[in-house]
């Protein structure tokens, strides 16, 4: 019952104006790389520090659903946006999004290897396109 | 001579007849491993791999609608090979859940669930007609890419379905709802 309360108070004062997208890689940030649990201070005083971990947990594996269910089209207005939102020029996001695949170290610890692997898949698919709008060739431009 | 050989052949017949005694008793000693991995096959597959949203989202015609309005055969190319990937890795992973379950049903199930032999025949036809099915699905995805079954792919995962289900059944007596009605009736009977 507390997971469900903090879940529910940190999704509304913290993921209620965010996408999936940005959903999933802000919680996946408040994992510990080595341990897998989740730290968030304001959410661990109001409750407990096992109680957030969990409330994280829940909100991740819900924002990982929630991405999985979204169309191609949609995946790439969320791309389009995050990127915008990191202030970084498209061509350097492309480049180091490409390189690095920080999306492969954002998904839930227990997620199935094949929603994992479709959702990378989607990434990989979505970021050509991203890259085709940023470039376009003189063929798309004619018409 | 003739006695000798008698005796001979029915020393044969014991030490055949020990060697499948102890077979048996290696196979029954393993029941908590055939039972733990047909768990298993059957929360991956409910869980993972027949969920119907995901498996909509990767047979989904929208996406290459989309990506066929984006205009370059380069993206096209690569979103066709994506999809045939992964659609290749849910064959794949589908079919061995399948066998897993299979493994189960022929080896342990008949010692822990009393099917009828119609549920049992059917069943059989089931696992067959998925086997089949995916070897199909493979080769069509291969020649023809992602979109090339969509009949095919939905019969795969309703039969997958069905397989759960009555999977699902014979291993109900693990579940801890199951295990209370036992309890209960124990408990019943040691009272009268």
């Amino acid at each position: 019952m507390d997971v469900q309360q903090a879940a529910e108070d940190f999704r509304r004062r913290s993921l209620s104006n965010m996408g999936p997208l940005d959903r999933l890689i802000y919680l996946a940030s408040m994992r510990d790389y080595n341990t897998g649990l989740y730290y968030h201070d304001g959410l661990a005083s109001r409750f407990s520090a096992e109680v957030a971990c969990e409330a994280l947990s829940d909100c991740h594996r819900e924002a990982f659903r929630e991405l999985l269910g979204c169309s191609l089209e949609e995946l790439v207005a969320q791309m389009e946006a995050y990127m915008a939102s990191t202030h970084t020029s498209p061509a350097d996001f492309l480049t180091a999004w490409r390189g690095l695949e920080p999306y492969r170290v954002a998904v839930p610890v227990e997620s199935d290897p094949l929603a994992a692997q479709f959702l990378f898949s989607s990434f990989k698919i979505a970021l050509a396109i991203l890259e085709s709008h940023l470039n376009p060739r003189p063929a798309e431009l004619s018409a | 001579m003739i006695q000798l050989i008698s005796f001979l052949l029915i020393g044969a017949l014991l030490l055949v007849s020990l060697y499948f005694f102890a077979r048996r008793g290696q196979r029954a000693e393993g029941g908590s491993g055939a039972l733990v991995e047909a768990r298993q096959a059957l929360n991956t597959l409910r869980g993972g791999l027949l969920p119907a949203e995901l498996v909509g989202r990767i047979f989904a015609r929208n996406d290459l609608e989309y990506v066929e309005s984006q205009a370059s055969k380069e993206i096209r190319d690569l979103f066709l090979e994506e999809r045939t990937k992964v659609a290749l890795f849910w064959v794949s992973r589908v079919r061995k859940q399948v066998l897993s379950l299979r493994r189960f049903h022929l080896g342990s199930a008949r010692f822990y669930a009393r099917l009828n032999l119609r549920t049992e025949m059917a069943l059989a036809m089931d696992f067959a007609a998925i086997l089949l099915a995916c070897r199909a699905l493979q080769v069509f995805l291969y020649i023809r890419g992602p979109y090339a079954a969509p009949r095919i792919v939905g019969s795969t995962a309703a039969s997958a379905a069905r397989v759960c289900k009555i999977s699902e059944e014979s291993l109900a007596f693990l579940t801890p709802a199951y295990a209370g009605q036992v309890v209960d009736r124990t408990t019943r009977s040691a009272r009268s």
